[in-house]
């Protein structure tokens, strides 16, 4: 069970390569949370069980890169943006340290083991991050290889291979071209 | 020993346990810059004599600013504003809490009030929503099993709303807890038996969940060991103060090692079984705990294993083959379970349908299950459990505690 781990330094040119990873890539989780909204049911399902309407944001503690997802009255889920400033937000969820995010993004650190680390600083209602942790370990299936994905989620969810694959095509088509 | 990238461990309560520690709550105040504390506390708490207790033993040279007996059993808004007015209308300056788990919960929301001001508790609701120090808060728990005088989390009733809030922050946090037997000793043997599996569940889940640490690790062990020697004992003498006073301290270490790891689907299904039921917290934590370590077995078999040790002693330990010690500890807790149902002329539940209310009446029908399963399925302690818990997992699960059967693990799946 040990954990192995190294120091670094975190040089100014290390931190823009991450932000410069992570802007692209919080800007594409919060277009495939919304696209799996639409096209998967048991996302859809998760989104139901939150308040209406509702906002949350997962970004870089202070004011790093971050991603802002709407539920809107209509119920559509839609992506906000990567600014939390000047926005209502019910749910913020920040991650102590720009490595930690990198760490979470490039899935050598999974939602729950960042949460269970106490890596993120959360503010609003803890029942609301449930729903939201569940619908980003599915949104990462999804847009995950197998592989990649075991490493990222606590279990991979036993899916139809159709509805992985057409889930997938669509997601990924709805994320890079609207929905 | 699990140790974790990174981890946050924090636990600034001053502890002060022995058979006449209420006697130090002067000195107490008086170094957190205290002199008029308001007495919270229950009608039971009350009527059971623990508040003359108390005020005998604050001597004459500390008058308390007034005694609030008006907590519910279930910690409510409306109860924390009504507290909360009486400590201003008597300008007290700081807050002895006595009873259990809703009692130092009402405490700590009147502490939100009285030191951030307004009416309004839901504006605090959530987490990070506290900015700075609270007024002193003493907690003198007269239960050996919520933790609560250790823990940074409050759970209040909205019962205009019909739901629980969740309050949590570090300045939450008691500045004291004051632990003595006194308080315990009059507590009826199956709400004994109750909370203190409410607290092996805290260590238990604090030391098999996914954000166990080194130092929750030190405390929930100690907490194990705590009760696994002297339950027995207080359940077979009831008067036996150092008993009481080890339970009281297991109690506490487990609230130390949870309020920091935090727990996973024992308290997941708990919560859910409590909020739908109504059901007594440390009775659903009784009665899922063997559940929750069968579920998670695959991820966590070594850690179970190792609780073998503090819970049934060096030579149990050593004469059980390696791979078999998981097992081993989720019997014991099965038999532990058992004898205390024989303990309390069977009050105490082993499983679901046992369950009775004060009327003699089955508390949780079968058909209430899916109600729970969607209960449990928007309780944060789900993040913290090794396995991933779904509708189907955690409905297989209640099925077989409500008929009281172990799990069968080849229907666990595997992830």
């Amino acid at each position: 069970m040990a954990t192995r781990w190294e120091y670094r330094d975190h040089g100014p040119i290390r931190e823009i390569l991450r932000c410069a990873y992570l802007t692209p890539m919080l800007w594409f989780m919060g277009r495939a949370v919304a696209a799996a909204a639409a096209v998967d049911t048991d996302v859809r399902r998760e989104f139901d069980t939150l308040p209406t309407p509702f906002t949350f944001a997962l970004g870089v503690w202070p004011a790093g890169p971050a991603m802002v997802v709407a539920k809107g009255a209509d119920g559509r889920v839609r992506y906000r943006g990567g600014r939390t400033a000047g926005v209502d937000i019910d749910l913020l969820m920040q991650i102590k340290h720009l490595e930690t995010a990198f760490q979470m993004f490039t899935f050598r650190e999974s939602t729950a083991t960042a949460f269970a680390r106490n890596r993120l600083l959360v503010q609003g209602d803890v029942a609301n991050a449930v729903p939201v942790a569940r619908v980003l370990d599915m949104t990462e299936v999804y847009l995950l290889p197998r592989v990649i994905a075991r490493l990222a989620v606590k279990r991979i969810p036993r899916w139809k291979p159709w509805r992985t694959w057409i889930g997938r095509l669509r997601i990924y088509w709805r994320t890079l071209w609207g929905y | 020993m699990t140790h974790p990238a990174f981890y946050e461990f924090g636990s600034p309560v001053r502890v002060v346990s022995g058979l006449t520690a209420l006697e130090r709550i002067p000195g107490l105040l008086e170094d957190l810059g205290a002199a008029r504390p308001l007495v919270i506390t229950d009608k039971g708490v009350r009527a059971a004599g623990l508040v003359d207790v108390l005020t005998g033993a604050l001597g004459n040279g500390l008058e308390p600013g007034g005694i609030a007996d008006e907590v519910p059993p279930d910690s409510s808004v409306a109860a924390v504003r009504e507290v909360a007015h009486r400590f201003r209308e008597a300008r007290c300056d700081g807050i002895l809490a006595l009873g259990g788990g809703s009692v130092l919960d009402t405490a700590k929301g009147v502490n939100i009030l009285v030191s951030e001001g307004g009416d309004d508790l839901m504006a605090y609701s959530g987490a990070g929503a506290l900015k700075r120090r609270l007024k002193p808060l003493i907690a003198i728990p007269t239960t050996a099993g919520t933790g609560s005088e250790t823990t940074l989390v409050a759970v209040i009733k909205d019962a205009a709303r019909q739901v629980k809030m969740t309050f949590v922050s570090h300045y939450l946090i008691p500045d004291a807890a004051v632990l003595d037997p006194r308080m315990t000793l009059t507590l009826p043997p199956h709400i004994t038996a109750a909370t203190a599996m409410d607290a092996l569940t805290h260590a238990m889940e604090a030391y098999t969940c996914l954000a166990k640490n080194p130092q929750s690790d030190a405390a929930a062990l100690a907490a194990v060991a705590l009760i696994a020697e002297h339950l027995p004992r207080v359940m077979a003498a009831p008067g036996d103060a150092h008993a009481r006073l080890a339970l009281a301290n297991a109690a506490t270490l487990a609230g130390m090692a949870f309020s920091n790891s935090m727990c996973g689907m024992v308290h997941n299904l708990g919560h859910a079984v409590g909020a739908v039921c109504g059901v007594p917290h440390g009775t659903c934590m009784a009665i899922f705990l063997p559940y929750g370590l069968e579920y998670n077995l695959h991820k966590n078999g070594p850690l179970t294993a190792e609780l073998l040790l503090p819970l049934a002693g060096p030579e149990v330990f050593a004469r059980t083959p390696a791979y078999h010690r998981p097992f081993r500890v989720i019997e014991a807790v099965r038999q532990l379970n058992r004898h205390l149902r024989e303990r309390t002329a069977g009050r105490h539940a082993c499983s679901l349908q046992e369950v009775r209310d004060a009327r003699g009446q089955a508390q949780i029908p079968r058909e209430r299950l899916p109600e729970i399963v969607a209960a449990a399925m928007r309780d944060g302690t789900a993040i913290y459990n090794p396995e991933d818990l779904d509708r189907e997992d955690v409905l297989m699960v209640l099925t077989q505690a409500w008929e009281g059967l172990p799990l069968d693990r080849t229907r666990v799946r595997q992830g």
